[in-house]
């Protein structure tokens, strides 16, 4: 999947947890200080990224948790789900 | 009948609180079937010593999140949870070999999450709230978010209230609830910001908004129907309040005993007293609905005695029976358009 493809599904995936208009979540978006999104949301979105990726990503693809806490946007959390696939 | 999961370790005095809760149900109301969701093992070994073998339907789940995990990623990593296994139950639905509603008495941000990755949100919820119906002075009302989440902003506010409104329209019956926000002052001006705020995106909203109420107006009742506030707030005036309940209850017991005289006079004073604050007991209350998700799931005091626990069954058996999420999603999706329509330029 190339980059773009990833950030639609991020932008999807926020857009569904948050209910936002998914053109409104742009690369630069910051999920906490923009968004306001807490924990809870973040997993969320998370979880339909891993989910929607899976098919197509290699075996045991998993976002950690661990990793989480330094993704502060959505264009830091593209990056990272792109060099895990 | 209706099947309920029941959380096994969810709760300060789990599994055997919760087994017995269950025995309770079956005693109280033959048209529930408990099922119980954890460690099988330990289910049979305390439905044995209650002879009670075989009496419920068991679902294994060997993992169970503890109060101090932070809960969406604990939810996240147990895929065997009890919640989770509980929630999964939900949504295959009873027709599925599921159930209909789940219970647990354990951590609520759990369930939350449980609840959130498996059944999903309602149209226009981005975070659901617990709503609990206190049985105020002058009539019950619906009281949230008793506690689901700590963070707040307004529009989360107006999302609750919302919510809080076409869940009163069900549960309560009524047409156009009246909905107060929690604050301390019943003045618009009064409150911190968010509750300034969340004053003025309310009274836009298309429901029955009467402005600020008081934390008095919880337990007295009668100026609003829905009482909106955040889950910090919330849950610091529900426990507050129980704690009063208790107390005054038991300082009222010892003062109404304390010589011969008064306890002889008891005799006749304390049966009317119990009647007349029974419906205050939380025990008897149930639990929460956790209002905004896809299924029905009822949260209780992590204290819960076994009575407590079978309340909160019964809390969920009537949701379940009276289609409360799909009255409810409808509700507040009609509130949602029009909210739309009067923001529309």
């Amino acid at each position: 999947m190339t980059a773009d493809e990833v950030l639609a599904v991020v932008q999807q995936a926020v857009a569904t947890v948050l209910e936002l208009d998914p053109s409104s979540v742009v690369r630069q978006t910051r999920f906490k200080a923009d968004l306001q999104a807490d924990s809870l949301a973040l997993v969320e979105i998370v979880e339909i990224v891993e989910e929607t990726l899976a098919p197509q990503a290699r075996p045991g693809f998993h976002i950690e948790d661990e990793d989480l806490d330094g993704l502060t946007t959505v264009g830091e959390a593209v990056d990272y789900a792109v060099s895990r696939l | 009948m209706t099947r309920v999961a029941l959380d096994l370790l969810g709760g300060d005095c789990a599994p055997q609180s919760v087994v017995d809760g269950a025995l309770l149900v079956a005693e109280q109301d033959p048209g529930i079937e408990v099922v119980l969701v954890g460690p099988v093992e330990v289910a049979e070994r305390l439905l044995e010593a209650r002879g009670a073998t075989g009496r419920f339907p068991l679902v294994a789940a060997s993992q169970v999140v503890g109060m101090d995990e932070d809960p969406a990623r604990a939810v996240r990593a147990k895929r065997d949870a009890t919640v989770r296994v509980a929630a999964r139950l939900v949504r295959a639905g009873s027709a599925d070999g599921g159930v209909e509603a789940m219970v647990s008495v354990g951590s609520t941000g759990a369930a939350l999450a449980a609840a959130v990755f498996t059944l999903g949100r309602l149209r226009g919820v981005t975070r659901p709230a617990l709503a609990a119906v206190i049985p105020a002075q002058a009539g019950p009302l619906v009281f949230l978010d008793a506690g689901a989440g700590t963070e707040a902003t307004p529009q989360l506010l107006a999302q609750f209230a919302l919510a809080g409104s076409a869940f009163a329209g069900v549960r309560l019956g009524l047409a156009a609830p009246r909905v107060g926000l929690l604050s301390i002052g019943e003045e618009p001006g009064k409150g911190d910001e968010l509750r300034r705020a969340a004053y003025d995106i309310l009274a836009t909203l298309p429901i029955n908004f009467v402005g600020n109420v008081e934390g008095r107006d919880v337990p007295y009742g009668g100026k609003a129907d829905v009482i909106v506030t955040d889950g910090f707030t919330g849950n610091v005036l529900a426990k507050g309040l129980e704690g009063a309940a208790s107390m005054l209850t038991e300082v009222l017991f010892a003062a109404l005993t304390s010589t011969p005289e008064r306890a002889a006079a008891a005799q006749v004073l304390l049966p009317g007293l119990g009647e007349a604050t029974a419906h205050m007991d939380a025990d008897r209350l149930g639990g929460a609905v956790l209002l905004g998700v896809g299924g029905v799931v009822v949260v209780g005091h992590g204290a819960s005695s076994a009575q407590g626990v079978a309340s909160c069954v019964g809390v969920a058996a009537q949701a379940a029976r009276e289609g409360l999420v799909p009255r409810i999603a409808t509700a507040l999706s009609d509130l949602l358009d029009r909210t739309r329509e009067v923001a529309a330029p």
